[in-house]
Protein backbone atom coordinates (compact mmCIF):
# COMPACT_ATOMS: atom_id res chain seq x y z
CA UNK A 1 0.00 0.00 0.00
CA UNK A 2 3.04 2.19 1.09
CA UNK A 3 4.19 2.11 -2.71
CA UNK A 4 0.70 2.43 -3.74
CA UNK A 5 0.50 5.55 -2.32
CA UNK A 6 3.47 7.40 -3.25
CA UNK A 7 3.26 6.09 -6.45
CA UNK A 8 -0.39 7.82 -6.38
CA UNK A 9 2.13 11.11 -5.34
CA UNK A 10 4.61 10.73 -7.79
CA UNK A 11 4.98 13.83 -10.10
CA UNK A 12 3.93 12.05 -12.53
CA UNK A 13 0.18 11.28 -11.29
CA UNK A 14 0.16 14.85 -9.92
CA UNK A 15 0.74 16.28 -13.88
CA UNK A 16 -2.35 13.32 -14.72
CA UNK A 17 -4.83 14.31 -12.51
CA UNK A 18 -3.79 18.43 -11.64
CA UNK A 19 -1.58 19.80 -14.26
CA UNK A 20 -4.94 20.39 -16.23
CA UNK A 21 -3.43 19.67 -19.61
CA UNK A 22 -5.68 17.88 -22.36
CA UNK A 23 -2.74 15.01 -23.05
CA UNK A 24 -3.02 14.44 -18.99
CA UNK A 25 -6.30 12.76 -17.57
CA UNK A 26 -8.61 13.89 -20.97
CA UNK A 27 -6.41 12.06 -23.40
CA UNK A 28 -5.13 9.18 -21.29
CA UNK A 29 -8.88 8.67 -20.83
CA UNK A 30 -9.62 9.28 -24.46
CA UNK A 31 -6.92 6.73 -25.63
CA UNK A 32 -8.36 4.25 -23.01
CA UNK A 33 -11.83 4.57 -24.66
CA UNK A 34 -10.64 4.33 -28.29
CA UNK A 35 -8.55 0.75 -26.74
CA UNK A 36 -11.89 -0.15 -26.07
CA UNK A 37 -13.48 0.48 -29.27
CA UNK A 38 -10.51 -1.74 -31.24
CA UNK A 39 -10.39 -4.36 -28.28
CA UNK A 40 -14.18 -5.35 -27.53
CA UNK A 41 -15.36 -4.21 -31.15
CA UNK A 42 -12.97 -6.14 -33.57
CA UNK A 43 -13.90 -9.04 -30.61
CA UNK A 44 -17.62 -8.41 -31.03
CA UNK A 45 -17.30 -8.72 -34.74
CA UNK A 46 -15.25 -11.63 -34.68
CA UNK A 47 -17.74 -13.41 -32.10
CA UNK A 48 -20.58 -12.61 -34.09
CA UNK A 49 -18.68 -14.58 -37.21
CA UNK A 50 -18.51 -17.55 -35.14
CA UNK A 51 -21.50 -17.45 -33.79
CA UNK A 52 -22.79 -17.44 -37.45
CA UNK A 53 -23.43 -14.43 -38.46
CA UNK A 54 -22.52 -13.18 -42.16
CA UNK A 55 -22.00 -17.31 -42.62
CA UNK A 56 -21.51 -17.35 -45.92
CA UNK A 57 -18.02 -15.42 -45.64
CA UNK A 58 -15.25 -17.42 -44.79
CA UNK A 59 -14.06 -16.70 -41.11
CA UNK A 60 -10.56 -17.77 -41.48
CA UNK A 61 -9.43 -14.28 -42.72
CA UNK A 62 -11.47 -12.57 -39.81
CA UNK A 63 -8.03 -13.98 -38.06
CA UNK A 64 -6.67 -10.93 -39.11
CA UNK A 65 -8.30 -8.75 -36.74
CA UNK A 66 -6.76 -10.16 -34.10
CA UNK A 67 -3.45 -7.75 -34.19
CA UNK A 68 -6.13 -5.18 -33.81
CA UNK A 69 -7.43 -6.45 -30.82
CA UNK A 70 -3.89 -7.14 -29.75
CA UNK A 71 -3.30 -2.85 -30.47
CA UNK A 72 -6.41 -1.82 -28.37
CA UNK A 73 -5.43 -3.75 -25.27
CA UNK A 74 -1.70 -2.69 -25.13
CA UNK A 75 -2.98 1.09 -25.77
CA UNK A 76 -5.35 -0.15 -23.17
CA UNK A 77 -2.98 -1.63 -20.79
CA UNK A 78 -0.60 2.06 -20.90
CA UNK A 79 -3.51 4.08 -20.49
CA UNK A 80 -5.31 1.87 -17.78
CA UNK A 81 -1.95 1.36 -15.85
CA UNK A 82 -1.45 5.44 -15.87
CA UNK A 83 -4.88 6.14 -14.95
CA UNK A 84 -4.59 2.94 -11.69
CA UNK A 85 -1.28 4.56 -10.60
CA UNK A 86 -3.10 8.27 -10.41
CA UNK A 87 -5.14 6.73 -8.31
CA UNK A 88 -3.85 3.76 -7.07
CA UNK A 89 -5.45 3.13 -3.28
CA UNK A 90 -8.93 4.64 -4.32
CA UNK A 91 -9.26 1.77 -7.56
CA UNK A 92 -7.67 -0.83 -5.15
CA UNK A 93 -10.62 0.20 -2.74
CA UNK A 94 -13.32 0.11 -5.10
CA UNK A 95 -14.80 -3.57 -5.15
CA UNK A 96 -15.70 -2.90 -9.02
CA UNK A 97 -12.06 -2.69 -9.66
CA UNK A 98 -11.52 -6.47 -9.03
CA UNK A 99 -14.12 -7.18 -11.24
CA UNK A 100 -13.17 -5.38 -13.91
CA UNK A 101 -9.53 -7.11 -13.88
CA UNK A 102 -11.01 -10.65 -13.12
CA UNK A 103 -13.30 -10.01 -16.65
CA UNK A 104 -10.36 -9.21 -18.09
CA UNK A 105 -7.83 -11.69 -17.32
CA UNK A 106 -10.38 -14.22 -18.02
CA UNK A 107 -11.05 -12.75 -21.42
CA UNK A 108 -7.52 -12.53 -22.62
CA UNK A 109 -7.45 -16.07 -21.89
CA UNK A 110 -10.18 -16.76 -24.01
CA UNK A 111 -8.59 -14.83 -26.74
CA UNK A 112 -6.07 -17.75 -27.09
CA UNK A 113 -8.66 -20.18 -26.36
CA UNK A 114 -10.37 -19.03 -29.75
CA UNK A 115 -7.30 -18.83 -31.84
CA UNK A 116 -6.73 -22.43 -30.77
CA UNK A 117 -10.09 -24.18 -30.95
CA UNK A 118 -11.43 -21.78 -33.84
CA UNK A 119 -8.26 -20.25 -36.05
CA UNK A 120 -6.35 -23.64 -35.18
CA UNK A 121 -9.05 -25.84 -36.21
CA UNK A 122 -7.91 -27.95 -38.77
CA UNK A 123 -11.72 -28.13 -39.96
CA UNK A 124 -12.46 -23.91 -40.26
CA UNK A 125 -14.77 -23.24 -42.72
CA UNK A 126 -14.84 -26.63 -44.00
CA UNK A 127 -18.45 -27.16 -41.84
CA UNK A 128 -20.06 -24.75 -39.25
CA UNK A 129 -18.17 -24.02 -36.26
CA UNK A 130 -18.34 -26.70 -33.75
CA UNK A 131 -19.85 -25.94 -30.42
CA UNK A 132 -16.94 -25.06 -28.14
CA UNK A 133 -16.07 -22.43 -30.82
CA UNK A 134 -19.82 -20.92 -30.25
CA UNK A 135 -19.53 -21.46 -26.30
CA UNK A 136 -16.25 -19.29 -26.08
CA UNK A 137 -17.76 -16.48 -28.45
CA UNK A 138 -20.28 -16.46 -25.77
CA UNK A 139 -17.84 -16.36 -22.95
CA UNK A 140 -16.19 -14.14 -24.67
CA UNK A 141 -18.96 -11.28 -25.26
CA UNK A 142 -20.18 -11.66 -21.82
CA UNK A 143 -16.91 -11.72 -20.30
CA UNK A 144 -16.56 -8.13 -22.04
CA UNK A 145 -19.56 -6.52 -21.74
CA UNK A 146 -18.66 -7.59 -17.68
CA UNK A 147 -15.50 -5.53 -17.83
CA UNK A 148 -16.80 -2.59 -19.57
CA UNK A 149 -20.12 -2.84 -16.89
CA UNK A 150 -17.68 -2.48 -13.54
CA UNK A 151 -15.37 -0.53 -15.58
CA UNK A 152 -17.91 2.42 -15.82
CA UNK A 153 -19.39 1.55 -12.51
CA UNK A 154 -16.30 2.30 -10.62
CA UNK A 155 -16.89 6.45 -11.33
CA UNK A 156 -19.96 5.54 -9.92
CA UNK A 157 -18.91 2.73 -6.83
CA UNK A 158 -16.51 3.49 -4.44
CA UNK A 159 -14.99 6.70 -3.42
CA UNK A 160 -14.61 9.80 -6.33
CA UNK A 161 -11.65 9.37 -8.04
CA UNK A 162 -10.84 11.22 -11.00
CA UNK A 163 -9.16 14.15 -11.63
CA UNK A 164 -10.02 16.79 -9.22
CA UNK A 165 -9.66 19.54 -11.90
CA UNK A 166 -12.22 18.52 -14.27
CA UNK A 167 -16.14 17.95 -13.58
CA UNK A 168 -15.66 13.82 -14.15
CA UNK A 169 -19.61 13.50 -14.59
CA UNK A 170 -20.71 13.86 -17.85
CA UNK A 171 -19.77 11.29 -20.20
CA UNK A 172 -16.38 10.29 -18.30
CA UNK B 1 -32.63 25.47 -27.68
CA UNK B 2 -33.38 26.15 -24.11
CA UNK B 3 -37.39 25.92 -24.50
CA UNK B 4 -36.72 22.13 -25.51
CA UNK B 5 -34.15 21.81 -22.93
CA UNK B 6 -37.00 23.32 -20.37
CA UNK B 7 -39.34 20.80 -21.97
CA UNK B 8 -37.70 17.66 -22.37
CA UNK B 9 -36.27 17.94 -18.96
CA UNK B 10 -39.93 18.32 -17.40
CA UNK B 11 -40.99 14.86 -19.49
CA UNK B 12 -40.95 11.69 -16.73
CA UNK B 13 -37.62 10.83 -18.52
CA UNK B 14 -35.89 13.99 -18.18
CA UNK B 15 -36.44 13.79 -14.39
CA UNK B 16 -35.61 9.85 -13.98
CA UNK B 17 -32.59 10.22 -15.43
CA UNK B 18 -31.82 13.40 -13.32
CA UNK B 19 -31.92 11.90 -10.62
CA UNK B 20 -35.26 11.01 -10.04
CA UNK B 21 -34.28 7.14 -10.25
CA UNK B 22 -30.31 6.72 -9.64
CA UNK B 23 -29.28 3.88 -10.76
CA UNK B 24 -30.91 4.89 -14.36
CA UNK B 25 -27.46 7.35 -15.14
CA UNK B 26 -24.81 4.59 -14.52
CA UNK B 27 -26.99 2.02 -16.57
CA UNK B 28 -27.42 4.40 -19.25
CA UNK B 29 -23.24 4.83 -18.91
CA UNK B 30 -23.17 1.12 -19.55
CA UNK B 31 -24.92 0.95 -22.06
CA UNK B 32 -23.47 4.14 -24.32
CA UNK B 33 -20.21 2.28 -24.03
CA UNK B 34 -21.62 -1.26 -25.33
CA UNK B 35 -23.33 0.23 -27.89
CA UNK B 36 -19.88 2.36 -29.01
CA UNK B 37 -18.29 -1.22 -29.10
CA UNK B 38 -20.87 -2.57 -31.22
CA UNK B 39 -20.80 0.40 -33.46
CA UNK B 40 -17.27 1.23 -34.17
CA UNK B 41 -16.71 -2.38 -34.21
CA UNK B 42 -18.88 -3.64 -36.98
CA UNK B 43 -18.50 -0.28 -38.89
CA UNK B 44 -15.03 -0.42 -38.36
CA UNK B 45 -14.41 -3.80 -39.70
CA UNK B 46 -16.23 -3.67 -42.47
CA UNK B 47 -14.20 0.06 -43.08
CA UNK B 48 -10.84 -1.67 -42.42
CA UNK B 49 -11.81 -4.54 -44.85
CA UNK B 50 -12.64 -2.12 -47.75
CA UNK B 51 -9.50 -0.27 -46.93
CA UNK B 52 -7.71 -3.44 -47.59
CA UNK B 53 -7.56 -5.44 -44.83
CA UNK B 54 -8.24 -8.82 -43.84
CA UNK B 55 -9.09 -9.13 -48.12
CA UNK B 56 -10.13 -12.67 -47.78
CA UNK B 57 -13.38 -11.36 -46.60
CA UNK B 58 -16.11 -10.98 -49.68
CA UNK B 59 -17.63 -7.76 -48.80
CA UNK B 60 -21.24 -9.14 -49.47
CA UNK B 61 -21.68 -11.52 -46.68
CA UNK B 62 -19.65 -8.83 -44.52
CA UNK B 63 -22.56 -6.25 -44.72
CA UNK B 64 -24.51 -8.98 -42.68
CA UNK B 65 -22.60 -7.09 -39.48
CA UNK B 66 -23.92 -4.27 -40.66
CA UNK B 67 -27.50 -4.71 -38.74
CA UNK B 68 -25.00 -5.08 -35.71
CA UNK B 69 -23.26 -1.78 -35.70
CA UNK B 70 -26.78 0.17 -36.04
CA UNK B 71 -28.35 -1.48 -33.05
CA UNK B 72 -24.76 -0.01 -31.35
CA UNK B 73 -25.93 3.13 -32.84
CA UNK B 74 -29.32 2.85 -31.72
CA UNK B 75 -28.56 2.47 -28.23
CA UNK B 76 -26.44 5.34 -28.09
CA UNK B 77 -29.27 7.51 -29.63
CA UNK B 78 -31.38 6.33 -27.28
CA UNK B 79 -29.02 6.67 -24.30
CA UNK B 80 -27.82 10.11 -25.44
CA UNK B 81 -31.29 11.53 -25.61
CA UNK B 82 -31.85 10.15 -21.87
CA UNK B 83 -28.55 11.43 -21.08
CA UNK B 84 -29.58 14.89 -22.42
CA UNK B 85 -33.19 14.86 -20.97
CA UNK B 86 -31.32 14.16 -17.29
CA UNK B 87 -29.32 17.15 -17.48
CA UNK B 88 -30.18 19.17 -21.06
CA UNK B 89 -28.43 22.22 -19.34
CA UNK B 90 -24.64 21.26 -18.61
CA UNK B 91 -24.94 19.99 -23.12
CA UNK B 92 -26.77 22.91 -24.70
CA UNK B 93 -23.82 25.37 -23.94
CA UNK B 94 -21.13 22.47 -24.24
CA UNK B 95 -18.84 23.27 -27.50
CA UNK B 96 -17.60 19.49 -27.20
CA UNK B 97 -21.29 18.13 -27.12
CA UNK B 98 -21.71 20.42 -30.25
CA UNK B 99 -18.96 19.22 -31.80
CA UNK B 100 -19.75 15.52 -31.37
CA UNK B 101 -23.21 16.35 -33.17
CA UNK B 102 -21.50 17.68 -35.73
CA UNK B 103 -19.04 14.64 -36.40
CA UNK B 104 -22.17 12.09 -36.05
CA UNK B 105 -23.81 14.44 -38.96
CA UNK B 106 -20.55 14.12 -41.23
CA UNK B 107 -20.44 10.30 -40.38
CA UNK B 108 -24.44 9.93 -41.58
CA UNK B 109 -23.76 12.08 -44.24
CA UNK B 110 -20.61 9.85 -45.77
CA UNK B 111 -23.27 6.68 -44.99
CA UNK B 112 -25.29 8.87 -47.22
CA UNK B 113 -22.94 9.54 -49.39
CA UNK B 114 -21.89 5.93 -49.84
CA UNK B 115 -25.61 5.10 -50.73
CA UNK B 116 -26.28 8.18 -53.38
CA UNK B 117 -22.84 7.14 -55.04
CA UNK B 118 -24.06 3.72 -55.39
CA UNK B 119 -20.88 2.39 -53.56
CA UNK B 120 -23.07 -0.41 -51.54
CA UNK B 121 -24.02 -2.12 -54.93
CA UNK B 122 -20.54 -1.69 -56.63
CA UNK B 123 -18.66 -2.91 -52.82
CA UNK B 124 -21.05 -6.09 -53.08
CA UNK B 125 -19.11 -7.48 -55.59
CA UNK B 126 -16.05 -7.71 -53.94
CA UNK B 127 -14.77 -11.09 -53.89
CA UNK B 128 -11.85 -12.59 -51.69
CA UNK B 129 -8.70 -11.26 -52.39
CA UNK B 130 -10.08 -8.15 -54.55
CA UNK B 131 -9.50 -4.79 -53.92
CA UNK B 132 -11.88 -1.79 -53.41
CA UNK B 133 -12.48 1.01 -55.77
CA UNK B 134 -10.57 4.31 -54.48
CA UNK B 135 -13.84 6.37 -53.84
CA UNK B 136 -15.22 2.97 -51.41
CA UNK B 137 -11.65 3.27 -49.50
CA UNK B 138 -11.98 7.52 -49.23
CA UNK B 139 -15.75 6.46 -48.05
CA UNK B 140 -14.19 3.88 -45.69
CA UNK B 141 -11.51 6.28 -43.94
CA UNK B 142 -14.25 8.82 -43.64
CA UNK B 143 -16.38 7.11 -41.73
CA UNK B 144 -12.99 5.74 -39.59
CA UNK B 145 -11.77 9.29 -39.11
CA UNK B 146 -15.17 10.42 -38.53
CA UNK B 147 -16.47 8.03 -35.61
CA UNK B 148 -12.99 8.76 -33.84
CA UNK B 149 -13.81 11.85 -33.90
CA UNK B 150 -17.46 11.01 -32.13
CA UNK B 151 -15.36 9.48 -29.63
CA UNK B 152 -12.93 12.16 -29.08
CA UNK B 153 -15.51 14.99 -28.66
CA UNK B 154 -17.82 12.64 -26.86
CA UNK B 155 -14.76 12.51 -23.88
CA UNK B 156 -14.05 15.56 -23.95
CA UNK B 157 -17.56 16.65 -23.26
CA UNK B 158 -16.80 17.20 -18.98
CA UNK B 159 -13.26 18.60 -19.77
CA UNK B 160 -13.63 21.07 -22.64
CA UNK B 161 -16.17 23.77 -23.52
CA UNK B 162 -18.06 25.76 -20.81
CA UNK B 163 -17.95 24.71 -17.38
CA UNK B 164 -21.29 23.61 -16.10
Amino acid sequence: MEILASLEHSAFSVWVKESGSIFAYPGILFMHTIGLGLLVGANTAINLRILGVARRMSLAPMESFLPVMWLGFWINAVSGSILFVADATTKLANPAFAVKMGCIALAVVNIFLIRRYVFRDPGLDRGPVPAIGKVLAVTSLLLWTGAITAGRLMAYLGQDSGAPEFINHIGG
Amino acid sequence: MLPFANWIHGTTVGWAVGGGVPWIWPACETLHFIGLALLVGCVGVFDLRLLGMAKGLQVEPLQRLMPWGIAGFVINFITGVMFFAGDPYQYINNTAFWMKMLFIGLAGANVMAFYAMGLNRRVEAIGAGEDAPTLAKIVAAVSLASWLGVVFWGRMMPFLGTSF
